[in-house]
């Protein structure tokens, strides 16, 4: 169990690597808070639109990234997504064999603070790494329902559409910083 | 688009180095990539199913559309469906009206651009942005895509600058990054005003009325974010049937499209979601699906053609596609779909006219079957429209006389004859010539080619002492008219390989032309003239085997079988042909192969597939194995060995300015092996390609496998 765990987070880590992703990976929830502000401040990030989830709220982010002197927003999310510095949102699962995060986000600040931003941290537990693109599609297949919308993120926003020279950073995020946590 | 116009398009096309310079490195480096892409996959297993589940759907069309209309329904979709590009164009702009948008951006939608849709909304004084970035810089240009998956390949960092300094009026330096955060800065302001977004899907699913949209830059989830209204326009051949059917296509699109694992972003939006409305509140927004048929149920109908609802738009074909290679999309013509399925797209969907003229561009290489997502025989189905094209119009009157020539057996052997005494002056004492006396001439341009041999196979044949003490069977020889024309070596390279697998050959007189030459002009006339007179030659019915040594007439031979579908007798007879037809080299290896021996002196050769061989018979092992086989012959695999030629036929008479660059293309692999001689099995190649060497005054031989191994075994 520990094991396969193990195998698909290396397999994930190097995929989302190779996409160029930022992957980092706690022990415990209560570690995502120091950690994000290290990652964030070494950044030079300042604002920051976080759209709360269960894990952000398990870590005390808000109040973590406070205390460090980030400036955090959590509601009019439309306006701050469009001017922070970073979004966080968490996402549901990862694709070992893609390096991809998969997020169900039918509300829209969700989506915003993945898109908008200059830098998209996502959060997700380790075990929720799957293996394949077979095996996520049969997870949204058996969902009572398909949500409204589930987004599958590679790496960063990119684009060859000049010279075919691969750029980062095009509409969406620059950077994609994804912390696991195992807990 | 007259064929003048095309002409000059090509031209144009051909001296901009840039576009040249782009594609050619992408079809490098694609093939490469994509192969690594498919690592652990099994492209096969995957292209299947997609054929599957995308004629599924096309076969049960009216019950898939109910049944996506009524799935999205359910979850808060607004559905309409437009019989033509007007009706979706209305839908759009009343749908506009009545929310009061102002601005609209638009993520990428072919379908959109099929029904010229900005320039409607425009008519409604709607700010209408195209937000990817090819687009965006495509629609300043003022020009439509001449890429599929890449809209702006044709233009250079520099040229884009220019274009983002007077649209911006502030200046652009041509860096490429620098470029793209203008586009990005532009942009951002357009996405945060926008009222409706418009989206293209690459994927509807039936059963839960689901669309899925690919792409790098995020742009088409910006538009599908912030809009308070949203609208997509899906083409019905876009439906599949169940939820898990779309996993086969999200395999295959990126890999196939740009080699790449997976898009940045793949979006899944089923039913209306929540937005940020007008008076900054949040709420469940206005969505709307556009289903389009615009001459797509026509497509349905059409037996030969109804393979096309199993396109899943990759891109595939066209970036292994010789002729696209060069010249890119915009000579294409059409103003939203490009290369050889953009060919027929047009031709349904947009423009038959253009079609009629830019389906003369297909070399019918094959290149892109292999490739083909959607498993689709694009190559066939070119060669469909040029029938239908030539059957309504007729061909010009000089094209038309050769083909009527070349179908009167008595004429075009005496015409042969009679040039290979006339040529005598063209020939300098070589075996190539740069002018084809009489009716041929003008297939000489910017080439070299051979002259006709003095005596013809027909002749040699009964001159061979076939020494077979105890023969195992007869073989029929199709010889074809090269060989028996041009390179009667060809033929005696055969018998002697057949007679030492034990069998007899002989040589039916009558025997002619193919008819590929008319099939591949689009008269069918003619090629079933040819038809009847081989089979009737041939008599298949008094031997064991029949052996060509020129694939294209394999392949032309073979076709008998279509070409009389509404002949029960002969196509009875067309059928035992088929059945016992088969390629030199694939005869000898299945008779037992040839005892290795050879005269042991050193000679590099590299190896040449043409198109036919390879990819409709599948034979590029048993050539290797004969010749690897034979002692003293080392093989050099070239690189993209299975390239076309460029020689195609009458391509290289149609388009000499496409088919000499690809044929350089095909020199240059050689020329990097250090091989002295290139083996194949191609006459036709073996014809362009030693016009090819023979104008750079290269001592590199051409020879047909046949006479290659005569050559080593038989000193
Ligand atoms: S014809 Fe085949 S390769 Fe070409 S775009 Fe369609 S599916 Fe892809």
């Amino acid at each position: 169990m520990v094991e396969r765990l193990n195998d698909l987070y290396e397999k994930f880590k190097a995929k989302f690597e190779g996409v160029n992703g930022e992957c980092y990976r706690v022990a415990k929830i209560e570690e995502i808070g120091n950690l994000a502000v290290k990652i964030l401040a070494n950044k030079g990030a300042k604002t920051i639109a976080l759209y709360e989830s269960p894990l952000s709220q398990a870590a005390k982010l808000k109040e973590k990234l406070c205390s460090a002197g980030f400036e955090v927003h959590t509601d009019n999310l439309f306006a701050a997504s469009s001017q922070d510095d970073v979004g966080i949102t968490e996402v549901n699962w990862g694709i070992a064999e893609l390096g991809s995060m998969v997020q169900i986000a039918p509300e829209v600040d969700n989506r915003l603070c993945s898109t908008l931003v200059p830098i998209h941290l996502a959060l997700l537990r380790t075990k929720s790494i799957v293996a394949d693109v077979d095996e996520i599609m049969e997870i949204l297949d058996n969902l009572p329902q398909i949500p409204g919308f589930v987004g599958f993120i590679t790496g960063p926003s990119r684009s060859s559409d000049i010279e075919r020279i691969l750029e980062i950073g095009v509409h969406g995020p620059e950077q994609v910083i994804l912390i696991l946590v195992d807990e | 688009m007259a064929n003048t116009q095309l002409k000059k398009e090509i031209s144009e096309a051909l001296q901009n180095n840039v576009l040249r310079g782009a594609l050619e490195r992408f079809s490098r480096l694609y093939v490469i990539a994509r192969e690594k892409a498919y690592e652990g996959y099994d492209f096969e297993d995957l292209r299947n199913n997609i054929q599957r589940v995308k004629s599924y759907a096309a076969d049960h069309i009216d019950e898939m559309i109910d049944l996506f209309e009524k799935n999205a329904k359910a979850r808060g979709a607004k559905v309409f469906r437009a019989a033509n590009g007007k009706e979706a164009n209305d839908y759009v702009r009343r749908i506009a009206k009545e929310n009061n948008v102002k601005k609209v951006v638009k993520s990428k939608s072919m379908a959109s651009e099929e029904i010229l849709m900005n320039e409607a909304l425009r008519e409604d004084g709607l700010e209408v942005q195209e937000t990817d970035l090819g687009e965006f810089i495509i629609a300043i240009e003022g020009k439509h895509p001449s890429h599929m998956v890449f809209p702006a390949i044709h233009l250079t960092k520099e040229q884009v600058a220019d274009l983002f300094t007077g649209y911006t009026k502030k200046k652009n330096d041509p860096v490429i990054s620098k470029l793209v955060k203008t586009a990005r800065s532009v942009m951002r302001k357009k996405f945060l005003e926008a009222d409706m977004g418009i989206s293209g899907a690459n994927i509807a699913v039936a059963e839960t009325g689901t669309l899925f949209t690919f792409t790098n830059e995020g742009n088409a989830r910006l538009t599908s974010t912030i809009p308070r209204v949203h609208v997509y326009i899906v083409g019905i051949e876009k439906i599949v049937p169940k939820f898990k059917d779309a996993t086969y296509i999200m395999k295959a699109l990126p890999r196939n499209g740009t080699a790449q694992n997976i898009t940045t972003y793949v979006s899944l939006y089923t039913g209306a979601t929540e937005a940020y409305l007008e008076d900054g509140t949040k709420g469940e927004k206005e969505f709307h699906i556009v289903i389009l048929d615009n001459g797509r149920r026509k497509i349905l109908q059409d037996e030969k053609f109804r393979q096309i609802f199993n396109c899943i738009r990759c891109g595939g074909c066209i970036n292994v596609c010789p002729a696209f290679q060069l010249v890119g999309g915009h000579v294409y013509g059409g103003h939203a779909y490009t290369g050889g399925i953009g060919t027929i797209l047009t031709a349904f969907l947009t423009s038959e006219e253009t079609a009629n003229q830019v389906q003369n561009l297909c070399l019918q290489c094959g290149s892109c079957t292999e490739v083909c997502a959607g498993k689709l025989n694009i190559p066939e189905m070119i060669l469909e429209l040029r029938n239908r094209h030539g059957a309504k119009t007729g061909l010009p009157f000089t094209q038309k006389f050769a083909l009527d020539v070349v179908s009167n057996r008595r004429l075009f052997h005496s015409l042969l004859r009679i040039a290979s005494v006339a040529q005598k002056p063209f020939t300098k004492g070589q075996p190539v010539i740069r002018h084809l006396p009489m009716f041929l001439s003008g297939l000489t341009e910017g080439r070299s080619l051979p002259a006709i041999a003095k005596t013809p196979f027909r002749d040699i044949f009964p001159t061979i002492k076939q020494d077979v003490p105890n023969p195992k069977g007869t073989v029929a020889f199709y010889a074809g008219c090269l060989v028996d024309f041009v390179y009667p070596r060809i033929g005696e390279g055969v018998v002697s390989a057949l007679n030492e697998v034990g069998y007899k050959v002989v040589f039916p007189e009558k025997q002619s032309c193919c008819g590929a030459p008319a099939s591949y002009m689009g008269d069918k006339e003619n090629a079933v003239k040819s038809a009847i007179l081989n089979i009737e030659a041939l008599e298949a019915e008094k031997v064991d085997y029949i052996v060509s040594a020129c694939p294209t007439c394999t392949h032309g031979l073979l076709d008998y079988q279509k070409l009389l579908e509404d002949k029960p007798e002969m196509l009875k007879r067309a059928k035992v042909l088929a059945e016992k037809l088969y390629d030199f080299p694939k005869l000898i290896t299945m008779l037992g192969g040839l005892k290795d021996k050879g005269d042991g002196i050193p000679l590099k050769v590299t190896y040449h597939d043409s198109c036919h061989l390879r990819r409709t018979m599948g034979v590029y092992k048993e050539q290797r194995a004969l010749l690897a086989g034979t002692s003293g012959i080392e093989l050099i695999e070239m690189k993209e060995s299975d390239r076309c030629c460029g020689f195609a036929g009458s391509y290289s008479i149609k388009f000499p300015e496409i088919s000499v660059p690809i044929l350089q293309r095909k020199i240059q692999n050689i020329l990097e092996t250090g091989a002295e001689v290139v083996a194949l099995d191609c006459p036709g190649c073996l014809m362009q390609i030693t016009g090819g060497l023979d104008q750079i005054n290269s001592k590199i031989k051409v020879k047909h496998t046949a006479e290659l191994l005569l050559d080593k075994r038989k000193k």
